[in-house]
């Protein structure tokens, strides 16, 4: 226990909580703003008074997400400095002004039209107001974007050299452009939309269970389903290529991630190990449940392809072995279970039982629903695991050591925000599940829309 | 482009200026608008000073989240060294945020309105607090060793910058009462107008008396103060605050409606260039050692060069939109607007 209590350690566990309670919230945030503008044209186009409810209900959980989100990241951002400035001045030149342009670019455009959109269904015209919702939801996937840039660089560190223990940048287009950049901005988003799918799909199928409002959220619900059979399989296929990037650029994360310890004979094919227990010391697994060839295939698509162990690395230079394996099996296993609950619902669709009469008696696939909302969140909170834990021992790849870059500060103080970061942190999420159960229990509006409820635009 | 390249550092010492006076300035109206609302007589008070700033909070806070990106990309050693060192004042500004951020929306869902309304102000009493003592641990000057904060984690704790908080404090409720002049009408104005008189007096004697201390710390300042021609360029722009505050008094007598927050901003404008000018070239001022310039504290010219073309094309459209957003919520709080939302 010694180690977690130096100030490194105690920065990195105080980073990567607020890394993870702040990625919770601005997952739905860009997922959930997409499918409010779905909400705000079909409105539009047919003037239906269902889908401007839909588009109330779901942007009321919208904001209280989103406010969580927004001041869970300015810890985040300042964390850089206040925690890692070795880091921050080695990486600066690169990482400052991605994060400056995420602020400029995206999230001032989302926080401003966030506010027209919430507020402004009185004030502005109804041509104003989407285009309002339509920069929101642009906003929100340009945010994450640049996040996932920065992120990637950290792993695929390209576009200049080290040089006085800082980062000197040549080009700016290699830098944004890194190999890991196209994987990991389309995983994450993916895994964004994946999120929101899944929140309100398992919402609407909760209400559906109770048989509460069952023809409005059938309307939502096919929406959830209908992205789900694009989104589900692309997840796994975009998961697969995040895969190859690692085993390419990231040899000894990949070797960490599959607690493959010897790099396989020629002729011989590495095995996939479904379960397995490390023993770095004696540098092989204690035990291990395998599909034989399985890594080879997964990797270099051939059965005896060679890939590099573990062992083949300098001890210092090897991440941390249980805990991406772990993270990295929980994530694929929950992706999986997610594509297979797409493929049921549409059968259930294809049998003709998803009508308002009949979907309340689909207990089992409607409660599957509900359990996917958290199984979605834990899926991506695990695959950020698996990439960030995998990285280590390097803050950027190859180049920064993390335990080299954080600033240097007593355990106490660190100890002690740490404390007051993880008390409010938990505050803030019981809070926003009482509040977000406050609202659901309520259930939307279902009225009929009356004129006042929005500006009549220039027609009247 | 070549040409320029000298002066990037000093183009982006200006362009965080700008980010720094408008998050200091908007936000800090926001803030203040918080710790007035301790004050509040009633929670129906309350209410309408939370929807005064409910629709543009978040717009004027992102700024801060520029400002830390672009410090960060701009200035990584300024970055580097002034938050390490600021921790402590800096997480308290955080936690304070988070409260001020999260008490709008709690407070639309709770019953108790008055547990989130004191969030609401004791959040942005927090939040400014942390920034004052920010700004004072900074001012007070920072020691740099090897790139890296060398002083004590509470260095920042001291006389000077109490008084420079206290200077923030009385500012930013100075900047709120003004805000609150343009939003509100009836009873609460008339006490506005009273109060920010009196507010805008004491504030102004701490500006002074901050002004004055700080230039009596740093021998360089105080030679510009005492040699001709510097004492121009260092006097004209307190000259200009002074002026710009003679005219907030002027309008407040006047019941002018949005004159007051308008000078009030150029006060803030002219004391801030004020004293950069003074602390010019220095980015972190120190007593004891070697103070760290901007060009030391830059990042390299190709960074710069990138960032400025990106950036530059991006504050247009960004002011045009916030002003847009500005002009959807002008006018007066509209009673009703803040009990219960839309509901």
């Amino acid at each position: 226990m010694e180690t977690l209590l130096t100030p490194v350690m105690l920065s990195r566990i105080q980073f990567a909580a607020t890394a993870m309670f702040h990625i919770i919230w601005p997952v739905l945030t860009i997922g959930l703003s997409i499918f409010l503008l779905v909400m705000e044209i079909l409105w539009l186009k047919t003037r239906e008074d269902v889908y401007f409810r839909h588009f109330q209900f779901w942007s009321r959980l919208f904001l209280l997400n989103f406010t969580v989100g927004a001041v869970t990241g300015i810890p985040m951002e300042f964390q850089f400095g206040t925690n890692w400035s070795g880091f921050s001045l080695a990486g600066g030149d690169v990482l400052g002004h991605l994060l400056g342009f995420e602020g400029a670019m995206a999230f001032m455009l989302e926080a401003t039209f966030l506010s027209i959109m919430m507020f402004g269904w009185k004030r502005v015209s109804p041509g104003m107001h989407l285009l309002a919702t339509a920069l929101v939801a642009f906003a929100g996937s340009l945010s994450a974007f640049w996040i996932m840039v920065a992120n990637s660089w950290m792993h695929t560190p390209t576009g200049g050299f080290m040089k006085d223990g800082r980062f000197v940048i040549t080009s700016h287009f290699q830098a944004i452009f890194n190999p890991d950049m196209p994987w990991g901005v389309s995983h994450m988003w993916v895994a964004c939309l994946e999120i929101s799918i899944f929140v309100v799909g398992g919402l609407s199928a909760w209400y559906m269970l109770r048989n509460r409002h069952t023809s409005f959220f059938l309307h939502s619900f096919k929406v959830a389903v209908l992205a789900a059979i694009v989104i589900t399989p692309l997840q796994i296929w975009l998961g697969d290529g995040s895969g190859q990037s690692v085993f390419e650029y990231q040899p000894a994360k990949l070797a960490g991630i599959e607690s493959h310890w010897h790099t396989n004979p020629p002729g011989e094919g590495a095995p996939w190990h479904i379960l397995a227990w490390p023993d770095a010391a004696g540098q092989e697994n204690a035990w291990a449940i395998s599909i034989p060839n399985g890594l080879s295939l997964v990797t270099t698509r051939t059965l005896t392809g060679p890939v590099k162990g573990l062992a083949d690395f300098p001890p210092g230079d090897r991440p941390p072995v249980v805990i991406p394996f772990y993270a990295f099996r929980i994530m694929i296993a929950i992706g999986f279970a997610l594509f297979v609950l797409m493929l049921w619902t549409l059968w259930a669709w294809h049998k003709g039982r998803l009508t308002s009469d009949l979907v309340p008696g689909q207990r089992r696939l409607l409660q599957a629903w509900v359990i996917a909302i958290p199984l979605s969140y834990v899926a991506m909170q695990a695959g950020w695991v698996t990439r960030e834990v995998g990285r280590q021992p390097w803050v950027l790849y190859n180049l920064v050591r993390t335990e080299e870059s954080a600033t240097s500060l007593a355990a106490g103080t660190v100890g002690s925000s740490l404390l007051i970061f993880s008390i409010v942190y938990t505050l803030l999420f019981i809070l926003f599940l009482v509040f977000a159960r406050r609202m659901v229990v309520r259930g939307p509006n279902i009225e009929k829309v009356r004129k006042q409820e929005y500006h009549p635009g220039i027609i009247s | 482009m070549q040409a320029i390249v000298p002066y990037l550092p000093d183009l982006w010492l200006f362009l965080i200026g700008f980010f720094l006076l408008y998050y200091a300035i908007t936000d800090g109206s926001d803030l203040g608008v918080g710790m007035i609302s301790l004050f509040a007589h009633s929670e129906k008070e309350r209410s309408m000073l939370i929807a005064s700033v409910q629709s543009t909070w978040h717009g004027n806070q992102t700024w801060l989240v520029i400002l830390g990106g672009m410090l960060f990309g701009a200035f990584p050693l300024f970055y580097a060294v002034l938050l390490s060192a600021l921790y402590v004042p800096l997480v308290v500004m955080l936690i304070g945020l988070v409260f001020r951020g999260v008490a709008f929306e709690f407070r639309d869902h709770s019953e108790n309105k008055r547990l989130w309304g004191l969030a609401f102000s004791v959040g942005s009493l927090i939040a400014s607090l942390g920034q004052g003592f920010a700004l004072g641990g900074l001012l007070g000057g920072l020691q740099v060793e090897n790139s890296r904060f060398a002083g004590s984690i509470l260095g920042w704790i001291n006389p000077f910058s109490a008084l420079i908080c206290l200077g923030v404090l009385l500012g930013y409720v100075m900047l709120g009462s003004n805000y609150l002049i343009m939003k509100t009408e009836g009873d609460f104005q008339d006490r506005c107008y009273s109060h920010g008189f009196i507010t805008s007096l004491v504030t102004a004697f701490i500006s002074l008396v901050v002004h004055v201390v700080t230039v009596a710390r740093y021998p360089h300042l105080m030679r510009k103060w005492v040699t001709y021609p510097d004492v121009l360029y260092t006097g004209f722009f307190p000259l200009l605050a002074l002026i710009a505050f003679i005219m907030l008094l002027v309008s407040l007598k006047k019941r002018r409606e949005v004159a007051p927050i308008i000078w009030n901003a150029l006060i803030i404008l002219f004391s801030f260039v004020g004293l950069s000018v003074g602390m010019y070239p220095n980015m972190i001022p120190n007593v004891a050692s070697e103070p760290v310039t901007v060009t030391a504290a830059a990042a390299s010219p190709s960074v710069l060069m990138f960032m400025l073309v990106v950036t530059g094309s991006l504050i247009p459209v960004i002011l045009l939109y916030t002003a847009y957003q500005f002009w959807v919520f002008h006018g007066k709080v509209e009673e009703g607007s803040y009990d219960g939302g839309d509901e």
